[in-house]
């Protein structure tokens, strides 16, 4: 396998065991009620991509590399800290986009690996699942923090998410438009 | 908040920098929603702007609190 999809695959499972963590931790604090349960199920999905992401890197015979920062941990940088559960769930459906959409991009990559193509479609379809989730709570929370703030919230966090994420391209520049041969707008 | 952080009460001081006690950022995002939870106190993003220590956090909540 080749050093930068080795890399890009182990910063994909980096970045799910930290959204794992996260959800995990706040699942844990918050009270009983939907969003508890559900934050729950997308806990448990994202330990579960983690573990396809090794599995996948095992089965193509390579160990994943061990990571500090994950991409999460730039989007606090750009983004500021999320105070409540809102700001939380805004800043989740944005990253989660940007998760398909980078899934979809690598996806179609030329002569992608199989068992790597495997592995988003079955990553691919627990994400869907997410937006959808996240979307009806922001939603019923409007009746508490009203509409007009959720969209701004989602405004700001989508600004910060096109920083951080052309950050990361200019970062890795080299790696990652090797792998994903995408050309920077 | 001693035992959500995992450090002694002690080093909870006024003028203790809230991130020189914690390891990850994200401890603080749910550190903060808790407290919300807790005392039934509603911020945004914006109240927590200027908030360095954690004196400047408790007053935070104070002012909220009212």
């Amino acid at each position: 396998m080749d050093e930068n999809e080795k890399w890009i695959l182990s910063f994909y499972r980096t970045s799910e065991i930290t959204g794992a963590l996260f959800f995990g931790r706040l699942a844990k604090g918050m009270k009983p009620g939907p969003i508890q349960r559900d934050m729950t199920k997308h806990f448990s999905d994202e330990s579960l991509h983690a573990w396809y992401w090794q599995k996948c890197l095992e089965d193509l015979n390579e160990k994943p590399i061990k990571m500090r920062e994950s991409y999460q941990d730039q989007y606090l940088e750009a983004a500021g800290m999320p105070v409540n559960i809102m700001e939380v769930l805004a800043i989740t459906q944005i990253f989660e986009k940007r998760v398909i959409q980078q899934y979809a991009i690598h996806s179609q990559a030329p002569d992608l690996n199989p068992l790597i193509r495997n592995t988003f479609e079955k990553i691919m379809q627990d994400e869907k699942w997410h937006i959808e989730w996240v979307g009806k709570a922001l939603k019923e929370l409007e009746s508490e923090y009203g509409k007009e703030l959720i969209e701004q919230t989602i405004k700001k966090f989508s600004k910060a998410d096109k920083e951080v994420y052309e950050k990361t391209l200019d970062e890795h520049e080299e790696r990652l438009r090797k792998i994903l041969s995408i050309r920077k707008k | 908040m001693a035992a959500f952080l995992k450090i002694k009460a002690t080093k909870l001081t006024d003028e203790a920098v809230l991130t020189d006690l914690v390891t990850e950022s994200f401890i603080l995002v749910e550190m903060v929603i808790e407290l919300q939870e807790e005392f039934s106190v509603r911020l945004v993003q914006e109240d927590l702007k200027h908030v360095k220590t954690f004196g400047d956090l408790i007053r935070v909540f104070e002012s909220h609190a009212k």
